[in-house]
């Protein structure tokens, strides 16, 4: 139980123009770490809410999510996320520091790691994901793929047990993603596992361990 | 009632809301509150959501209306530290005063929102408010939701960083708000430089008459509730006038 997460008869609804709009009826799913694991399914069938689910952003109605042993109803979203690292499906919406290099850095300093040491493991980041160039720029500024390895980058820096992310090889070249897969490759080597939507077959080919597809309409 | 022109719920809001700060006594403040509940009400608002999302507002209100209160010096002391008057009964019906004001003006607003922020506009645009003026109060009330929301992402994101904001000092706290307001600004910035390129883009004031694909029309119901309105306003002030003298 301790290498699982695991969610147990979660059910999740929300009102939408006065009508309640039911997404997850008693669903359970158990994802072993190590493994990684592809979330499949049309537009709108609930694969980012479960996202959000396993990361306590949102909250089941009813049923439990157990990450690694602990239930995430008694975790902080500060706890839950030093297990695991998740990269939203926009991007944007978690850079928020001035600079590309204070964006990998920020956290860790709050957390007590000293600034050189921060440094140096952010410069590592900034040359396997190829922000160089970028690396003093305003995030805002960058293109959307340079946001999206950023925002890897950003959650690697905190050594993650687990990752969850949310269709990452949207706005990447054919470059970028066979760099995106030689780093999911050397993370699955260190036995991490991960939770990846998406919708690029050739993607989920090439590194799935098992594929669950999504069904219903929300 | 809820399908009334927009304009005629304007004009219900900006009597009451007027009335709610010309007069200062309690008991008046307390009618103008219960005639906004009942017509907010009849107008189908939602005034529990309303509440709900004011909720952080509210505890605010209070504070402010408790600081009022104790840093009122007149009238009779209730209590007292030393030669200090902590609280007195003026200072209590000062701050009483505030918080029905805020309250009247809260639950008539909610009247207004059971019309699109389109219909608003377009109630403004018939009233020949220009364009550019009511197109930018559009966009002030939609950017408004999405400003929050992206606030709260930056917050949801920072905490799944590892931060956890209930263990980390004040200071410290302040500097992550710091970091964040910073983006969110030049965001916005960035977001309305990209929106006017939009707009020019479409066409925006290329010229000077428009047409309009929502056009709102007034029925007897409207100018009567107008009229009606108007009247309460008028014979409320002269009630009171010659009630005072």
């Amino acid at each position: 139980m301790k290498d699982k997460i695991i969610i147990d008869k979660i059910s999740f609804s929300y009102i939408n123009h006065n009508k309640e709009v039911k997404v997850f009826d008693k669903f359970s799913l158990i994802l072993n770490n190590g493994e990684v694991t592809f979330l499949t399914g049309k537009n709108g069938s609930g694969k980012t809410t479960l996202t959000k689910l396993i990361m306590g952003i949102i909250k089941p109605t009813s049923g439990s999510i157990k990450l690694f042993g602990s239930d995430t109803s008694d975790m902080t979203l500060g706890q839950i996320g030093q297990i695991i690292g998740y990269v939203f499906q926009y991007p944007e919406r978690q850079l928020f520091a001035p600079s590309v290099m204070e964006q990998l850095i920020f956290p860790l300093t709050f957390k007590g790691v000293s600034k050189e040491e921060a440094v140096e493991k952010a410069e590592e980041m900034i040359k396997l994901f190829q922000l160089t160039k970028v690396r003093n720029s305003y995030p805002y500024f960058l293109s959307y793929g340079e946001k999206r390895r950023l925002a890897l980058a950003s959650v690697l820096m905190s050594n993650p047990k687990y990752l969850i992310l949310d269709e990452p090889t949207t706005s990447l070249d054919k470059e970028r993603i066979l760099v995106l897969s030689e780093v999911l490759n050397s993370l699955k080597a260190k036995k991490i596992g991960m939770l990846i939507v998406s919708h690029n077959n050739d993607f989920i080919k090439s590194h799935g361990d098992r594929i669950i597809e999504l069904g219903g309409d929300l | 009632m809820n399908n009334l022109d927009p304009r005629t719920k304007l004009i219900i809001v900006l009597v009451l809301s007027s009335l709610g700060i010309i007069y200062s006594n309690v008991a008046i403040l307390l009618f103008l509150l219960i005639v906004a509940t009942v017509t907010a009400t009849i107008c189908k608002s939602n005034l529990k959501s309303v509440v709900f999302k004011i909720r952080k507002l509210i505890y605010t209100l209070i504070l402010i209306a408790l600081f009022q209160s104790l840093l009122t010096n007149k009238g009779n002391p209730i209590i007292t530290i030393g030669s200090v008057n902590l609280l007195t009964d003026y200072g209590i019906l000062r701050s009483l005063e505030f918080i029905l004001r805020m309250g009247i003006i809260i639950v008539s607003a909610a009247i207004i929102t059971t019309s699109s922020s389109r219909e608003i506009i377009q109630g403004l645009i018939q009233w020949k408010v220009p364009y550019e003026i009511a197109f930018m109060v559009s966009i002030a009330i939609r950017f408004l939701p999405i400003l929050r929301d992206e606030m709260t992402d930056m917050l949801i994101a920072l905490q799944l960083r590892g931060i956890d904001f209930k263990k980390i000092k004040m200071k410290e706290k302040i500097n992550i708000y710091k970091y964040i307001l910073v983006p969110i600004t030049t965001n916005s910035i960035m977001k309305a430089k990209e929106l006017a390129a939009a707009m020019e883009m479409r066409g925006f004031r290329a010229y000077q008459s428009r047409t309009s694909y929502m056009v709102l029309k007034m029925g007897i119901r409207d100018y009567l509730v107008i009229a009606s309105s108007i009247a309460f306003g008028i014979f409320f002030i002269t009630f009171q006038k010659v009630y005072t003298l």
